[in-house]
């Protein structure tokens, strides 16, 4: 067993948690582009640059799109980049956001999670990270700035994997996590080395005169080998997301061996053990839901709670197991499922509880838009309509958790 | 038995650029070119320059072996053909060997012709053909006095000035009523005629040869009247060398009869140069015009049909072209210069001579004396009937000028 | 065979009939002019006669004696007064008084092009005689490698295909190209189904991020140190001028590194022909057709590379295909300048499928469009500033260049007026920027390998600017 690595503490909020994570990271390019709530974290990026703190390259650029443009330049020439956006500047990223799995372009980018426009909005909520969940980028969601750190050269291992060869987005919630300050443990850099090893960025398709060839023929159209190929690189994307929730879970725990500190990869199971009823919770809400657990607990109720982290590939398997002994479950999402008229958190383990042979009846939660806070009385008022729901009262919802605050 | 895809029977200009022209477009095909001289390729134009001294016999070649060698074409000197089989596809030379070939262009050129005048037979005279002919004939006037040249034309008055010119006594007789028929009016020709008076030429026209005799020379005329020489030139044109064709089923006129792209009659043959009868540009009838433009059009259209060229286009007629030098002296002609017959004639005498001969508003020939012009241009502007009406007071005022305009206009 | 060769160009619309070219022969030849201007059909217009140095030269073919002989590495005919014998038979061979008789000592004079720096050329005012290096540009670049497939599916013409094959082979391997959706990539460059098109590292960016791409590629490996690659894009006008301006406003901004050329086809040909912000005004397009309502484009075109020139960039330049030697001497500053800073090359690129040019006559339509001042070509350094590298000076009017192409064939008098007034106004505001511009000495250091030393070839057109204003 590695020793465990017991680094310097510092006090930080969570984008500089990010910026720490990144700059451990050492990637060779940082491209940005400032936009609430991630501003402070370039900035913080561009600090570290300039007191030598950091060796990247830092592109300020003119927006989110050529932001993700010139990593994707810089990663198929050899680099490790790394950015953080949010938002509208998600949206504006969208068109190379979209192409980058699909070139299997391994880099880490941060989503500072926030409403989308409109109505105009500049605080936290998961509304623009949820919607680019099928794009094929890994979505980790973080709860704590101590994990947004310790994510970021997790979420390297992750893309660079051979086996995976995939984007990831490390996102926290904008505005409590981004703003929010805790004690943080940074990593020895020597420890950040040995875990990530040798960069692997750009074996699989590279831009290098001493290796030419064409990234991104068309592919396709009908007659040839057009179709078949375009659906074998498909497959390839979704085998890609299928091993990576291997790979995660491998490098959570060497992550956990070398600093001693180990995160649920896919999801946390809290106070599961015996639970009749079940909370499911994403990002930084999971704090104030586990107090409201114990809470419960302290009462006699047998609540349990399912964090999680890993959204994208979505560990289907392991939720349905988690969740498979209890009465009901209440799922509570920081986003909007337009069209469903629910959380897509609870639009997702729905799906998931398919597979199991029993029926469980769910509702959805829907809580922290617009940078609400979802307290621990709001979670009480969960676990009670959960509970309602389990000795047989009608599901209704979503229920609007901050609608009268 | 040897063998050639392309057997090229001649090496002077026809035969050249049928070479070059097969190259163009086959570059591997065997090729052969048989000459019935001793020498690589020349001009037989030359010659006179060879007989002045003004050209040496060795500096005078067109090609040397190399071109040869690049160009993958076996030179055969010495190689005189004496018959054609065409269904065996073979020419067969003097000495007995013979040659196979798939394509076979005739460019054997021409040969001196020899009146039928009493006793010509039985005197040594000079003719002027080949290089051995002018070589010949510089030797002899080295030790000659005085000679007689007969016939006005090119060859006649270039050796009649070169031998004047070395100091002999020399004396033309000409049938015509003036030098250089054909291609200059009598106006010019006058002037031509004043130098060779003028350098101490004795210029017999009019007047036919009635006998030769020997060894000295003697010339009876036929007036009566009798030039004694040291040496006697013979120069009463040429005809074309078809005698090696007898039996061979190839049509002979005046010379080899050809169609618009120089095929002969028979399937696989071609022919072109002096040898050829093809067309005069101004009445599109069968002519011999034995001059160099019209060997190299007609061999590099031969070439190109031999090669299967689709660039190759249709012959449009031969038209007659004379430079002639005299005495340092410039005299000119191209096209009909010399007709009167339906067309506008503008003659300028001051000075320089000057003859444009137009057709309506478009040239049809153009001489002077000691006034150059653009040859080819007026060449190109007869050819192509451009029609001058636009800038006919220009032209006839100032008619290089307009010539060179009109084809800068053409062709930037 | 395939040899080419340099020649002297003669521009009637040019030509003022000074005879100064004709002086300066007499006097290099010691004797009569080799060149001669004569009058032309109208009054004031002039042509010439002079040896046009032929590829199948019929004064060679027939002189008698050898004495003429085009020589296989410059082309140049060659007399040799030795062998010749007076005999002027070459004079009948010309079609062009290109051979004449030099009545003073009455043999054949013929132009020689002084060794390859012709004296008549050096001393014309207007800029109607040039030195045209075509020839050279050929056989230097004909041996060079060609980095693209040969069957690229470009339309029969296609102009952008002969920028690309040009521009990459002087270019070479040591590069890494971007072709940004259109006509470039829809021939093939970066291939079908897993074969490439090209021969050096190529892709598809999108075609709103080609700069930012190339901008990413190149910081990187410059921090690696391989500084040494041309990092450059073959875009077309739609992605640099439209969608993806933002792209190359930031890279020229930010001064990245990259070598961006816009091979301008006026609008989104390889879609169907829509409309771009590089259409020009009246231009039928797909999406601005001709009916009873709509003539055509309602909008002036927005001049792209102006717009560069205020991005303090390295470098920035127009060209056409019709000027191939301009395009030349561009693209070696253009690449030298990549290393530096940004470079921009706007290429004007008729399309004769889009633009209903026959496939023929494209080139034609090139170099009217820079005579008609249509397209002017000039290039611009902050350091030097503007210069024109074609006069603007004795430009033909528009209806010369409109009338050439089917996409204007709709015209009215009144939108033939817009044109021309447009492009005067353009011209107008160019030459104020070239007449504030520093003298260009020392603006440029030569470019490695070029053959050419390009101080020499800078300084005279810009003498040549100011003599005329």
């Amino acid at each position: 067993m590695n020793k465990v690595s017991t680094g310097k503490v510092i006090v930080c909020d969570g984008n500089e948690a990010a910026a720490w994570g990144a700059c451990l990271s050492r990637p060779d390019m940082v491209a940005v582009y400032p936009i609430t709530p991630q501003s402070s974290l370039v900035e913080y990026l561009a600090q570290f640059i300039a007191d030598g703190r950091m060796d990247a390259d830092l592109m300020d650029v003119e927006g989110e799109h050529t932001v993700l443009s010139v990593l994707h330049g810089a990663v198929l020439a050899g680099a490790r980049t790394y950015s953080a956006t949010s938002a509208q500047g998600l949206a504006f990223m969208f068109e190379p956001y979209f192409r980058t799995p699909g070139l299997r372009l391994p880099m880490v980018v941060s989503l500072v999670t926030r409403d989308a426009v409109s109505p105009t909005c500049v605080w936290g909520g998961q509304q623009d990270a949820m919607t680019v969940k099928e794009v094929g980028w890994i979505h980790m969601y973080c709860e704590t700035q101590q994990e947004i750190l310790d994510t970021i050269p997790i979420a390297y291992k992750v893309a660079e994997h051979p086996d995976v060869m995939l984007p990831v987005n490390v996102n926290h919630d904008g505005n409590y996590l981004s703003y929010g300050v805790a004690r943080v443990e940074l990593p020895d850099q020597s420890v950040v080395d040995a875990f990530l090893g040798e960069k692997q960025v750009n074996w699989h398709a590279c831009l290098d005169p001493e290796r030419p060839m064409a990234v991104d023929p068309l592919t396709g159209g009908a007659g040839g080998i057009g179709p078949s190929m375009f659906v074998k690189y498909r497959k390839g994307l979704c085998s890609g997301m299928s091993e990576a929730l291997r790979v995660i879970e491998e490098a959570h725990a060497d992550w956990g061996k070398r600093t001693g500190r180990y995160w649920s990869p896919l999801i946390e199971e809290y106070r599961m053990e015996d639970a009749e009823v079940a909370l499911v919770t994403i990002g930084s809400m999971t704090g104030a839901a586990k107090d409201a657990v114990d809470a419960a607990r302290d009462g006699g109720k047998k609540v349990g709670l399912v964090k999680i982290k890993t959204f994208r590939p979505f560990p289907a398997a392991r939720i349905a197991q988690a969740l498979s002994k209890v009465k009901a479950i209440g799922v509570v999402d920081r986003s909007v499922n337009f069209g469903w008229n629910c959380g897509p958190v609870y639009q997702e383990v729905l799906a998931a509880l398919y597979a199991l042979p029993v029926r469980i009846p769910m509702m959805s939660f829907i809580g922290g838009l617009a940078g609400a806070d979802i307290t621990v009385e709001h979670f009480d008022g969960v676990v009670d309509r959960t509970f309602r729901l389990a000795g047989g009262e009608m599901a209704a919802g979503p229920v609007w958790l901050n609608e009268n605050d | 038995m040897p063998e050639a895809k392309y057997l090229l029977v001649g090496s002077s200009h026809a035969a050249l650029e049928a070479l070059r022209a097969i190259r163009l477009v086959d570059p591997d095909g065997s090729m052969a070119m048989l000459t019935r001289d001793e020498r690589l390729p020349y001009s037989p134009t030359i010659l006179p320059y060879v007989v002045s001294g003004r050209s040496g016999s060795d500096q005078v070649l067109l090609r040397d072996p190399a071109f040869f060698t690049a160009n993958n074409c076996t030179y055969v000197p010495n190689a005189q053909a004496v018959s054609l089989d065409p269904k065996a596809k073979a020419v067969t030379l003097a000495s007995g060997e013979v040659w196979r070939y798939q394509s076979l262009l005739i460019a054997s050129g021409a040969a001196p012709a020899i009146p039928p005048v009493k006793g010509l037979d039985g005197v040594k005279y000079h003719v002027l053909r080949t290089l051995a002919d002018a070589e010949g004939l510089r030797a002899a006037m080295g030790s000659a006095k005085s000679a007689v040249v007969l016939g006005a034309g090119l060859v006649g008055l270039h050796a009649a000035e070169n031998l004047a010119e070395a100091g002999l006594k020399v004396s033309v007789v000409e049938m015509q009523d003036h030098v250089l028929p054909g291609y200059f009016d009598a106006k010019a020709s006058t002037r031509i005629e004043d130098a060779f008076i003028k350098h101490g030429v004795d210029l017999k026209l009019k007047r036919k040869v009635v006998e030769v005799s020997g060894p000295a020379i003697r010339v009876t005329l036929d007036d009566g009247g009798v030039i004694e020489a040291d040496l006697l030139l013979v120069a009463t044109g040429v005809r074309p060398v078809t005698d090696w064709l007898a039996g061979s089923g190839i049509a002979v006129d005046k010379g080899v009869v050809v169609d618009e792209v120089m095929r002969t009659n028979v399937d696989g043959v071609w022919a072109a140069g002096d040898v050829a009868q093809a067309t005069d540009f101004a009445s599109g009838k069968p002519a011999l015009i034995g001059i160099i433009p019209t060997a190299v059009e007609q061999g590099k259209i031969a070439g190109q049909g031999m090669a299967g060229d689709s660039y190759r286009k249709d012959y449009a007629g031969g038209l007659p072209v004379n430079t002639y030098r005299f005495f340092g002296r410039v005299a000119l002609s191209i096209g009909r210069a010399a007709a009167t017959d339906g067309v506008e004639a503008v003659e300028t005498e001051s000075g320089a001579y000057r003859r444009l001969v137009l057709e309506g508003d478009r040239l049809v020939g153009y001489a002077s004396v000691d006034e150059p012009f653009d040859v080819g241009i007026m060449g190109e502007l007869i050819r192509r009937r451009v029609d001058l009406s636009e800038c006919k007071d220009a032209f006839l005022a100032r008619p290089v000028e307009t010539g060179r305009r009109l084809m800068s206009e053409q062709w930037r | 065979m395939g040899a080419a060769f340099d020649s002297i160009s003669f521009k009637a619309s040019l030509c003022d009939g000074c005879g100064d070219c004709m002086t300066a022969c007499s006097e290099v030849k010691q004797g009569a002019s080799r060149i001669s201007i004569v009058p032309g059909a109208k009054a004031g217009s002039f042509e010439t006669a002079i040896c046009r140095q032929c590829g199948d030269p019929k004064c060679v073919q027939v002189c008698p004696s050898g004495a003429l002989d085009k020589d296989g590495g410059n082309g140049v005919i060659g007399w040799d007064a030795s062998k010749c014998v007076d005999c002027l038979l070459c004079t009948a061979g010309c079609s062009y008084g290109g051979i004449a008789v030099d009545p003073k000592v009455a043999r054949v004079a013929k132009c020689d092009q002084c060794d390859g720096d012709p004296a008549c050329v050096k001393v014309c005012p207007t800029g109607a005689l040039e030195f045209r290096k075509a020839g050279s540009i050929f056989n230097e670049y004909g041996a060079k490698e060609d980095l693209f497939v040969p069957g690229l599916s470009g339309c029969q013409g296609c102009n952008s295909e002969l920028i690309m094959r040009h521009a990459m082979r002087k270019i070479g391997r040591n590069s890494v190209l971007a072709t940004p959706p259109g006509c470039i990539p829809g021939m093939g460059s970066v291939g079908y189904n897993g074969k490439t098109g090209t021969k050096v590292p190529v892709f598809h960016p999108l075609l709103t991020n080609t700069a930012s791409m190339l901008s990413g590629i190149r910081r990187y490996y410059d921090r690696i140190g391989r500084k040494d690659i041309v990092v450059m894009a073959l875009a077309g006008d739609g992605g640099t001028s439209d969608c993806g301006f933002h792209a190359v406003s930031g890279a020229a901004e930010r001064g990245e590194k990259v070598l961006y050329v816009c091979v301008d086809n006026e609008g989104y040909m390889n879609t169907g022909m829509q409309r771009s912000g590089t259409t020009p005004y009246g231009s039928w397009t797909s999406t601005t057709p001709v009916g009873e309502h709509m003539k055509g484009k309602t909008q002036d075109a927005k001049n792209l590379p102006l717009i560069m020139t205020a991005h303090k960039c390295r470098y920035v330049a127009t060209a056409s295909t019709g000027y191939m030697e301009d395009l030349y001497e561009k693209l070696d500053r253009a690449i030298e300048a990549s290393f530096e800073g940004f470079s921009y090359l706007h290429i004007y690129s008729p399309c004769p499928t889009g633009w209903r040019i026959p496939s023929s006559k494209v080139i034609e339509a090139c170099r009217m469009s820079v005579d008609s001042n249509f397209n002017p070509l000039w290039e611009y350094t902050n350091r030097s500033g503007l210069r024109f590298t074609h006069s603007p000076d004795n430009a033909y009017p528009i209806t010369e260049y409109v009338k050439m192409i089917g996409k204007y064939r709709h015209l009215s008098p009144d939108q033939l007026a817009h044109i021309q007034a447009k492009v005067d106004e353009q011209v107008a505001l160019l030459k104020l920027m070239a007449a504030e511009s520093p003298p260009p000495q020392a603006a440029h250091r030569a470019p490695a390998g070029s053959s050419t030393p390009a101080g020499a070839e800078l300084t005279q057109p810009a003498r040549r600017e100011i003599a005329r204003n």
